[in-house]
């Protein structure tokens, strides 16, 4: 499976220091009202791509997340069952996973497919897998945007992801534009359907002259000091590499099992 | 590449897919009225007979593996749509200790669900779409893409979600509850039924002799309002009109219309223009939700079932509840149709007008 990428952007909150939601209202003139913070992020991080590339209407639009927004989920359980109230309304909306892509849809002027998909493993890679089979059918452009909020407290989702209590996690939001067309990308990237087993990552990476990028669950392959965490972080990755202009290999595990990520510039 | 759908189960309020279809034919609601959710009121929901969410979906799943080709799903890929995931059992745990410290995290994230059956059944791989109450119908999307593109050979979409106090109490807030059971497309309609359901259908790439083919899906999104539909009906028309044209069909082809239905009267109003509009008074349209009530993210699993079913029946369901059409320019039956029935085409429509279409034929 191959996807061209047209343009891409990025937030990192432990790189980058910006008031979102101030943001949002001040430079980019959107209402921010009745939205949570998970949402904020996703406008934000598809206006910086808006500023980059034009977005058609019939774009399709995927969303994806590790664990999308649990901050509103402890917010409207707390409400519900210890203080005894009613669920808030916009709680209640936020609490829906089309919601965010709802606002992201509407900021961007998308009428195409929207989806948002979410798994607790390989979620970017799986996304992309759902992207190139929807464009391939349609032959239009797809926006992917990987969105990742920190909650607070960090303890539940460490628990989700499985990661240890002295990685701290990250909020980020990264997009990209695909294209089945080669036509003035800045990259091609690359990936299938198959997992591999340690023994055949070895085999694939020693024959392999790519700079080598993986997750921290990859500890078996690759020496990795990375002390911070976002399940999305192979799209961030990525969109460094092409920021670089650097030609890269992602590997992701999960269960033993290998997924490959193979990024070559084109400018 | 085609997509035949060759084996399928459900589990829901009316029972298991026979025992729902006699109730379709037979007109009779499985709605309750219930007090447990609401403190000061009433709600007709869906609720149906299981231990856990957890076991309801192995109990399904393996029924649909007993009826297929297969001997394991090891070669299989499971996608699960669901708007709430395992929040039902979150909710149990944290409304019996009112915190969130002995709450396995594993069990309540949306994908709680796909990853126990990943690892009860041995799935290939599974991921987990949630777009409220398309996500499943949106499962059904990527499964006919993904064996458009021979990336699966064999494909279990699952529809899943538990009845929790969330919804319930979210929906009520919305002020779109009925207090008794729902009467789609009714002139007096006051509202949904929350319900719940498990729904698991086994899409392949080969044909069978009972199969039916998912022979096209559509998709739109309104990007209009975050709970209302577009009231010019443009998102549920495109919708339509992408699946039927996915499929190589025209409108006339068309038999039978699952409606979305839900009997809001925002929903029922915006679908019935989009139906007007697209099929005048000529095909035949219903909404099982009168039966089931409005399963969420599991009613595009449900309702594809229901499709399969009229398809093999030779049967179009009457409305249950209807006394008084409000747009009397679709043609709703009052009572089952016997004809041959070769296409289906079944809606599913969600928040922020996220609008997915699914036509079953053979």
């Amino acid at each position: 499976m191959k996807l061209y990428i047209q343009n891409f952007s990025t937030y990192r909150s432990d790189r980058d220091e910006v008031n979102i939601k101030a943001t949002l209202k001040k430079e980019y003139h959107l209402e921010t009202r009745r939205q949570s913070e998970f949402i904020h992020l996703a406008v934000y991080g598809g206006q910086l791509l808006k500023d980059k590339i034009s977005i058609d209407p019939s774009d399709a639009l995927y969303m994806t997340s590790a664990n999308g927004d649990i901050d509103v989920v402890q917010r409207s359980n707390t409400y519900v069952n210890k203080e005894k109230q009613a669920i808030k309304l916009f709680d209640f909306i936020n609490l829906l996973g089309n919601t965010s892509s709802y606002y992201v849809a509407k900021s961007l002027g998308i009428h195409g497919k929207n989806i948002f998909q979410i798994s607790n493993h390989f979620t970017y890679i799986h996304t992309l897998i759902s992207l190139y089979s929807s464009l391939y059918h349609s032959q239009t452009n797809a926006i992917l945007c990987a969105v990742d909020l920190a909650p607070n407290p960090e303890e539940i989702a460490q628990r989700v992801l499985g990661i240890e209590e002295n990685t701290s996690l990250v909020s980020s939001v990264n997009y990209q534009k695909f294209s089945l067309q080669s036509k003035d990308a800045m990259a091609v990237l690359e990936f299938d359907t198959r997992s591999y087993t340690l023994e055949e990552m070895k085999t694939i990476l020693a024959s392999n002259r790519a700079k080598v990028h993986g997750s921290i669950r990859c500890k078996a392959l690759l020496d990795n000091d990375e002390t911070s965490f976002f399940e999305t972080m192979p799209s961030a990755v990525l969109n460094e590499a092409m920021k670089q202009s650097n030609d890269i290999i992602y590997i992701d595990c999960y269960d033993e099992k290998y997924k490959i990520l193979k990024l070559k510039n084109l400018r | 590449m085609n997509a035949y759908i060759n084996n399928y189960e459900l589990l829901c309020n009316a029972g298991n897919t026979q025992e729902l279809m006699q109730a379709v034919y037979a007109k009779e609601s499985a709605i309750v009225v219930d007090t447990t959710y609401l403190k000061d009121a009433t709600a007709g929901l869906g609720k149906m007979s299981y231990d856990t969410i957890f076991t309801a979906m192995k109990e399904v799943t393996q029924k649909v593996l007993k009826s297929s080709n297969l001997e394991n799903f090891h070669n299989t890929l499971l996608i699960l749509g669901s708007s709430v995931g395992g929040m039902q059992e979150c909710e149990e745990i944290f409304y019996a200790q009112s915190s969130f410290k002995n709450i396995d995290a594993n069990r309540y994230s949306m994908n709680a669900l796909s990853d126990y059956l990943l690892e009860t059944f041995k799935f290939c791989n599974a991921r987990a779409l949630s777009t409220a109450c398309t996500s499943s119908a949106n499962a059904l999307v990527l499964a006919k893409r993904l064996i458009d593109v021979e990336a699966y050979d064999n494909i279990l979409v699952m529809g899943v979600d538990g009845l929790c106090y969330s919804t319930v109490l979210g929906f009520y807030s919305l002020s779109v509850l009925s207090n008794k059971q729902c009467t789609p497309f009714d002139a007096n309609r006051n509202g949904m039924n929350v319900a719940e359901a498990v729904a698991a259908l086994l899409i392949q790439n080969e044909k069978q002799s009972t199969s039916v083919e998912l022979k096209g899906v559509g998709a739109s999104s309104d990007a209009y309002h975050m709970t209302n539909p577009d009231p010019t009906a443009s998102g549920a028309i495109a919708s339509m009109k992408n699946a039927i044209e996915d499929a190589d069909l025209s409108i006339e082809d068309i038999d039978y219309i699952n409606a979305h239905g839900t009997a809001t009267i925002a929903n029922d109003k915006v679908e019935s223009l989009a139906l007007e509009t697209l099929f005048s008074n000529k095909t035949y349209i219903s909404s099982t939700k009168a039966i089931t009530g409005h399963t969420l993210g599991a009613a595009g699993a449900v309702e594809a079932i229901v499709s399969c079913e009229v398809i093999k029946q030779s049967l179009v369901p009457p409305q249950t509840g209807l006394e008084t059409l409000d747009n009397t320019h679709i043609n709703v039956p009052l009572v089952p149709i016997e004809m041959r029935v070769k296409n289906v085409l079944s809606n599913s429509f969600a928040f922020g007008g996220n609008n997915t279409s699914l036509v079953f034929g053979v």
